[in-house]
């Protein structure tokens, strides 16, 4: 009877190891040889479908989240000047809102069922969480933009509406509500990073801080885009969201190189090599984080030259890198999935056991 | 009602591994000669519609991977001389180096594809099998990049997720699954799982007395299954590494990172949330 240290692969690749001669005498290729070439290169497991949709998703259901998260803060503790940032980060956090359940019930195999998914709540399936997200955050995210409508006088016409919306606890909401925000921004990295694909998994637990970062650097762009073509917003709040927009991008970069760290060069393959490669390093890292760091930097420098134009522009250029973001890792982590080699490497574990 | 079909029985039907009276396949490859009956009676009993009507040039492998229409799927391994590339010269003890091995859906003792499932259309039946309700599955297909092995695949025709069902149809009626039944040398050999196991420790013992050292069991329950997912209820005697049958050596559940992915992204959002709160205040 085999003992149950032999039954083990770790142990038997030991012991291989050991004695090559075994492997070789009859003069087949030894087995670590034939591990490395793959059976024909078919992938070990099954990449997902998730293609434009949820790209489309994951970059406005971010800043959705991430808006709201920034709205109630700036709400909460921006004083009397905030006003401006709390006023786009609500109206921004329902614009970027209402596409999400669209793309997601479109991206469904079987649309006219999504409401399936509405009759019960899986802790470990982050799709399921994430669906609880979405509905319980579009509550929050919709009462708050209402309650900005009739602080704005847009509901003036609706008495009884407008009363009870300016009665409500408009902070508290917010507060509240922040907790489904970042949720919204973050759950998505958890979504990917809990599944088999190497890309993703392999980063699990940067997945959803980076997801979480980079929705904020967005949303911060997206209020600080909108807010440099509004007239008459002060110089003051335009510079706070400046300041905001720069830590996220340093945060975001060093998120993006401790993930590339992490997961070594076969399973980053898809970020070395290609049109991805490309686009990661000169989409992502050059015009999303590079560049506006450097306008950031230059407003700084030199803060009397044409700021807003500064500002709007390295706005635009973080928004265009978030979107780049969650192309390359989405399409990224389907390349990885496609990949035996990096299933391979990410299912190899060199730990002893029993 | 089928009085056969305990389909309301909690006790029966539940989303945690019941072991009692669980059923599964032992895929013996050693005794597979490539025959690829499984694959027949499998898309004969299932009514699964042809596909990869192509040659792919894998050997005698024409349906290449598992997928929402192939649910049995036979790979075949033609091991070369690592030098110049040729069959070898000398041929190891048995099957002339060349290794068949019958895949299928492991049904998971700790499934990725069920605890992925937002519907609840994947569940673990009365047989400790698991199998995705096409009445449910509304094709969100989070299952298929959840599981380790590759299995389950959104079909082209009715956009829901498709798997091996174990022959579930067939098993509340008492009859064998359709592969193992087909299958002419009794590679694919199904019963209560505590039984094959024992079958398939024997049968690993009796291979290493004649000479096959590289003999084992993949999927061994008592080292923990694959280690990352604790059994499988379908596995296989292979000799030969785990990534030469396309199979992955350790793989995890996805699952298990949830909690701490969660955690961390928790960390961030209060760092995130810190970092907005210096920068936004007002003076």
């Amino acid at each position: 009877m085999t003992t149950r240290y032999e039954r083990t692969w770790d142990n038997r690749r030991k012991q291989s190891k050991q004695t090559p001669a075994d492997e070789s005498a009859n003069g087949a290729r030894s087995v670590t040889d034939q591990t490395r070439a793959s059976y024909y290169g078919v992938p070990v497991i099954h990449k997902p479908h998730w293609k434009w949709l949820i790209i489309v998703y994951f970059f406005v259901g971010g800043i959705s989240g991430a808006s709201y998260v920034l709205a109630s803060i700036a709400h909460l503790v921006g004083g009397k000047d905030a006003g401006r940032i709390v006023r786009a980060g609500r109206y921004l956090s329902l614009a970027a809102l209402l596409p999400s359940p669209i793309l997601l019930i479109l991206d469904l195999g079987r649309p006219e069922r999504f409401h399936h998914m509405l009759y019960i709540l899986k802790l470990r399936s982050t799709m399921s969480v994430g669906t609880w997200i979405l509905t319980i955050f579009s509550g929050f995210c919709g009462l708050s933009a209402l309650i900005q409508a009739a602080e704005d006088g847009l509901l003036s016409r609706i008495g009884f509406a407008n009363r009870l919306l300016l009665a409500l606890p408009a902070k508290a909401i917010g507060a509240i509500g922040s907790l489904f925000g970042f949720g919204m921004s973050g759950y998505t990295g958890i979504l990917i990073a809990a599944t088999a694909v190497p890309f993703w998994a392999k980063n699990y637990r940067l997945m959803g801080p980076l997801f979480l970062t980079s929705a904020l650097s967005n949303a911060s762009a997206a209020i600080t885009l909108t807010l440099s073509l509004a007239r008459g917003t002060s110089h003051s709040t335009l510079q706070r969201l400046e300041h905001l927009d720069m830590l996220a991008a340093i945060g975001e970069l060093t998120l993006l190189i401790m993930a590339r760290r992490n997961l070594g060069p076969v399973i980053a393959r898809p970020l070395r090599e290609g049109s991805l490669g490309n686009i990661y390093r000169w989409g992502v890292l050059g015009v999303g984080i590079t560049a506006p760091l450097a306008l950031l930097s230059l407003t700084r420098l030199k803060p009397h030259a044409a700021p807003r134009l500064l500002a709007g522009i390295s706005a635009a250029l973080t928004l265009i890198g978030g979107f780049l973001f969650r192309y390359v890792f989405v399409m990224a982590g389907r390349a990885s999935a496609d990949d035996p080699q990096a299933t391979y490497e990410f299912t190899r574990r060199e730990r002893p056991l029993g | 009602m089928n009085a056969a079909i305990p389909l309301i029985d909690s006790d029966l039907v539940g989303t945690t591994g019941a072991r009692h009276g669980a059923m599964g396949y032992l895929t013996d490859t050693t005794l597979c000669i490539g025959c690829k009956a499984c694959e027949v009676a499998c898309k004969q009993w299932n009514q699964l519609p042809m596909d990869n009507l192509e040659w792919t040039g894998y050997s005698y492998d024409n349906t290449k991977d598992l997928s929402a229409t192939t649910w049995r799927h036979v790979a075949f391994i033609e091991q070369l001389d690592g030098t110049n590339g040729h069959s070898p010269g000398v041929m190891p003890p048995f099957q002339s180096n060349w290794l068949m091995m019958s895949d299928i859906c492991k049904h998971c003792v700790k499934a990725g594809c069920l605890e992925a499932c937002p519907t609840g259309a994947i569940i673990r039946t009365e047989f400790d099998t698991v199998v995705i309700q096409q009445d449910i599955c509304n094709g969100c297909g989070y299952c298929v990049p959840s599981c380790p092995f590759g299995v389950p695949d959104l079909s082209a025709s009715d956009h829901k997720a498709h798997k091996c069902t174990l022959c579930y149809d067939r098993m509340v009626d008492d009859l064998e699954p359709a592969c193992s039944k087909a299958c002419p040398t009794d590679s694919i050999q199904f019963g209560p799982i505590d039984e094959l196991m024992q079958r398939a420790e024997r049968r690993v013992a009796e291979l290493h007395q004649r000479g096959v050292k590289s003999a084992y069991i993949y999927g061994d329950r008592a080292v923990g299954g694959t280690q990352g997912i604790d059994g499988l209820n379908c596995f296989f005697i292979l000799t030969a590494e785990p990534e030469v049958y396309n199979l992955p050596a350790y793989p995890e559940l996805p699952q298990d990172k949830v909690g701490s992915a969660w955690l961390a992204t928790l960390g961030a959002a209060f760092a995130i949330g810190a970092v907005a709160v210096a920068a936004l205040r007002g003076r």
